[in-house]
């Protein structure tokens, strides 16, 4: 019963892993950009979730709110970082990002405190016992199934709608769908939406399971999430989904039996690396 | 007057860490996120020897000579993954170091080593030193980036597929880059040994990898004179702008972003701009 | 014209007059992160050793002379520590130092201070190294393994808990406690059945929460700060899993009970303050750092503050004398601060008792005290 808990806790954490990472692989599908800046989105979601939950007690507006306010920051760090830069060498639009990632984490600490902000009404709290004493809380059950909600309507889009069609077009060739008509900057601009929609969702999860936000919780996804995409296979979004569970699962095995020997961000990358030994272009990249 | 020499000696070792970031990032086109793990090689070789008695001018060789070794893993890991990959595995690399180093006792672990001598030169003579070996090795980049070398690097770093094409040996080349880089990274990290005369597996991590790779954009990726003028100023930054205290980190956050956007090609740049903007008026 | 010349002589004489009289600030040197991950620790303390430093002056300072806290951001880096320190010696001209930051910045910056003559008080960060630096060096707090092992008496002997499980952060603090705790567990009959270690940087604890049950102890020692101990009782509680936990200082603020909420009530935690003290100090610390910063106190402010205070008695009992008379007036201290009576041993590690505190109904309370002092001895070398 032990390892099934230690599995789901490791795809409660690889759901939290996928929502932020889905985010990456979307815009360097896109635009071959490393959007380290991503992180402070997930944190900004964890903010504004506390905050609007504690002001109107309905943690569903608060995430909601959370997860449409950030889409269109993720717009507006778009437009403020990445389009400027995007005829200079890829590395630029890097050092800005993480620029911004760094100055985000302060501007966090100047308005909201260093101490962080907590829920006044924790929501979610309590757990299942399902058969032979498996415990699942009621927060992990609601991550898990969040996370799989948002991926399905994310597909139907993708698949179905004019919208997510033409967004399918122009990440696989973007040359070939501005002869079909196709507004790439509209593309763009819903790309970055909805990836750092997932990014608040995934914020305000976090929050949710730890009751606390802090200035500097984006800083184990700024890094975590790129070494998911690549080891996903840059810009294969199936891959991302694999290696966000892969790196999930390992940490929450990894942790408890040898925790003695490498942290968690060790073991998650030794992980990385071996993998990358084996398959260059990660485990879905393409050759 | 120990106040400056500190920080001129901070501000060499600085120049050191970047130049050795340059050549392999800048000469040669292999972009790495995890530079510091070399120096944290490189200081922690020179920490455990002196505190086992070592004179410091022996612990500088075996700094480097242990760091190139690593650099020379990574440097074959690099002919396996390219580009982004590339970046992330170095990111990769320095989490791995750091996180192995805080698990070994013989290492000092969480509570690092302490304790160590002060330099048998003096203050002064220290900052000598550590300013003839910045020098040396700028000296030594100009030269081979002028060189035929260099030349084959600045192809590398252009087109590999190209370079290949062209029967130039890429993985030698490479090689090559790596462990000159990394090795100098790791005579720099015995210099901050002697210098701070405390390490500890949170002085060489993923943020100081990421501030040595600033330096090198924000100078001019490939400049030898801009890297070191980035350095200079970025290492000091923090204790220049203590004015500013509380919006220290807000404020180089916001430079290094608006370098970005504004001046892309670093002060290299806006210096050899600047410079054509005088030639064109006389 | 002669009048009005006259006069302003007369004023600027006055005024020379008035200026050579105004009292010589004493500086005091105060390094603490207000940047970066430990901003918080960092600007509670900063709140503590200016209350402290405010008490002071409005008191009547040192002998008349007002004590002014020379503050600087080390961002708890050594790299950055080391260069404050030069600048507050040679910049400043401190008389004597603070430190308000965590154990690498503090023990890089001993250094300097004791090669420099410069008195340098370490108001809680954990490193052993620190005092070992030199003479000039003093420590106001319990060093970890001290703490670590008055929690295994706590838990074996006066709470009869004998099947533990061990939860460490991996950082100095963390492993200088649990290795403390498990130097003497096996005197107390402490069986630890689990070790699990986790980063600063970790918030999410389903792994080890669902090992730990499957652990089944009688007590947890976890070792963490308010922000990593918080979310992780919470999980425990949340998880189901009612055993005791015991805590240490760094759990000691209030914004554990608000992250953890109701599932804080009976953490247990040895630390320095003890709120429900009587002693004057303590209380009068509490309600003026309350009232001056507007959140509740926390130990990492009580330390600073004491550590102030401590330097403030030797201040004026060695009068304006050099700095190797203040080195031995801080030696000789024996001062009753908020955090509990302060001496030092020879090498400068302070000697006190440890307090154990309790969460009951959303506040720290008093638990109980441990007077051993040959358990609590602290390192002499």
């Amino acid at each position: 019963m032990l390892y099934l808990e230690l599995f789901f806790q490791g795809i409660v954490q690889g759901s939290i892993y996928a929502l932020i990472a889905l985010g990456l692989t979307l815009v360097y599908g896109l635009l071959r950009i490393l959007h380290v800046a991503h992180a402070a989105l997930f944190t900004l979601g964890g903010y504004l979730g506390v905050i609007v939950t504690n002001a109107t007690g309905s943690f569903l507006l608060a995430t909601a709110v959370a997860m449409i306010v950030v889409g269109f920051v993720g717009i507006a760090v778009y437009k403020l970082a990445y389009e400027p830069l995007l005829s200079k060498p890829p590395f630029i639009s890097l050092i800005a990002s993480i620029a911004l990632f760094i100055a985000s984490e302060e501007i966090f600490r100047i308005i909201f405190g260093p101490y962080g902000l907590s829920y006044t009404n924790p929501p979610m709290q309590g757990y299942f016992e399902l058969f032979g004493g498996f415990f699942l809380k009621y927060g992990e059950a609601l991550v898990i199934v969040l996370s799989v909600v948002m991926l399905v309507i994310l597909g139907w889009f993708a698949a179905t709608t004019r919208l997510g069609v033409s967004w399918r077009a122009t990440v696989t060739d973007p040359d070939m769908a501005r002869a079909f008509g196709i507004n790439t900057q509209n593309v763009r601009y819903m790309n970055f939406f909805i990836g750092s929609a997932l990014a608040a969702a995934a914020g305000v999860l976090v929050a949710m399971l730890n009751n606390l936000v802090e200035p500097s919780m984006g800083s184990v996804a700024s890094y975590k999430a790129l070494a998911i995409i690549v080891l996903g296979g840059l810009g294969s979004i199936r891959g991302t989904l694999i290696a966000a569970m892969a790196i999930g699962i390992i940490e929450s095995f990894g942790t408890i039996y040898i925790g003695h020997l490498l942290d968690r961000d060790a073991l998650a990358f030794a992980f990385l690396i071996v993998v990358l030994m084996i398959r260059p272009q990660g485990l879905l990249g393409a050759k | 007057m120990a106040y400056e020499i500190t920080l001129i000696t901070t501000m060499a070792i600085s120049i050191l860490f970047a130049l050795s970031l340059n050549f392999i990032t800048g000469f040669c086109g292999q972009i790495s996120l995890g530079h510091a793990a070399f120096m944290g090689v490189g200081a922690y070789t020179s920490a455990v020897m002196i505190k086992a008695g070592c004179p410091f001018l022996l612990t500088i060789p075996f700094a480097g000579t242990f760091a190139g070794l690593l650099g020379v893993l990574v440097g074959f890991a690099s002919l396996r993954v390219r580009h982004d990959f590339l970046a992330i595995t170095t990111m990769g690399v320095v989490f791995l170091f750091v996180g192995l180093v805080r698990q070994q006792e013989f290492l000092g672990g969480e509570i690092g080593i302490s304790g160590i001598r002060g330099s048998p030169f003096g203050r002064i003579g220290f900052m000598c030193i550590c300013l003839g070996l910045a020098a040396g090795f700028a000296m030594f980049s100009l030269a081979i980036k002028r060189s035929w070398m260099g030349y084959v690097f600045a192809s590398i770093a252009d087109n590999e597929d190209i370079s290949r094409v062209l029967g130039i040996d890429v993985s030698k080349y490479k090689l090559i880059a790596f462990v000159v880089g990394t090795s100098t990274a790791g005579i720099a990290g015995a210099l901050y040994t002697q210098h701070f005369r405390f390490v500890g597996p949170d002085s060489f991590g993923f943020v100081e990898s990421i501030t040595v790779l600033a330096m090198v954009i924000v100078g001019g990726i490939g400049s030898v004179w801009g890297v070191a003028v980035a350095a200079a100023f970025l290492s000091v930054m923090p204790l220049l702008f203590q004015f500013v205290n509380d919006f220290k980190i807000l404020v180089y956050g916001a430079l290094l972003f608006c370098m970005m956007r504004w001046a892309p090609d670093g002060f290299a740049g806006i210096i050899s701009r600047w410079i054509k903007r005088l030639r064109s008026t006389s | 014209m002669k009048i009005k010349s006259k006069l302003m002589m007369a004023t600027v004489c006055l005024a020379s007059i008035a200026s050579s009289s105004i009292a010589d600030n004493i500086k005091v040197g105060f390094n603490v992160p207000l940047t970066g991950f430990a901003a918080a620790d960092g600007t509670s303390a900063l709140n503590g050793a200016e209350l402290a430093v405010e008490q002071i002056n409005s008191a009547g300072g040192i002998n008349g002379d007002i004590i002014e806290l020379v503050v600087y951001d080390d961002q708890a880096s050594p790299k950055e520590s080391v260069p404050i320190a030069q600048k507050l010696i040679e910049s400043d001209n401190v008389v004597a130092a603070v430190s308000g930051s965590y154990s690498g910045a503090t023990r890089a910056a001993a250094g300097i201070f004791q090669e420099s003559g410069v008195p340098y008080i370490s108001a809680y960060a954990i490193h052993p190294d620190i005092t070992r630096a030199g003479d000039y060096v003093f420590r106001t707090s319990f060093v970890g393994e001290v703490q670590g092992r008055a929690g295994a008496k706590l838990a074996g002997e006066m709470l009869g808990l004998k099947k533990a499980v061990v939860v460490t952060l991996q950082n100095d603090f963390g492993k200088s406690l649990v290795a403390g705790f498990k130097e003497v567990s096996a005197n107390y009959g402490i069986d630890i059945v689990g070790e699990y270690e986790y980063s600063i940087k970790d918030r999410q604890f389903g792994p080890i929460v669902s090992k730990i049950r499957a652990d089944n102890p009688d007590v947890i020692y976890a070792t963490g700060y308010f922000f990593t101990a918080g979310p992780l009782v919470s999980q425990l509680r949340a998880a189901g899993i009612t055993t005791t936990i015991i805590g240490q200082e760094g759990y000691d603020s209030q914004k554990f009970i608000d992250i953890a909420g109701t599932a804080a009530e009976g953490t247990i935690i040895t630390t320095s303050l003890d709120r429900d003290s009587t002693a004057v100090e303590t209380q009068d610390f509490i309600t003026a750092f309350e009232a001056k910063s507007g959140n509740k106190t926390d130990m990492v402010a009580a330390s600073a503050h004491t550590a102030i205070k401590v330097l403030a008695a030797a201040l004026q009992s060695s009068g304006d004398a050099d700095r190797a008379a203040l080195r031995d007036a801080i030696a000789g201290t024996q001062l009753t601060a908020s955090t509990g009576d302060i001496s030092f041993n020879d090498l400068g590690e302070v000697q006190k008792s440890v307090q154990v505190q309790v969460v009951k109904d959303g506040q720290w309370h008093h638990h109980s005290v441990i007077h051993d002092a040959a358990l609590l001895a602290p390192p002499t070398e």
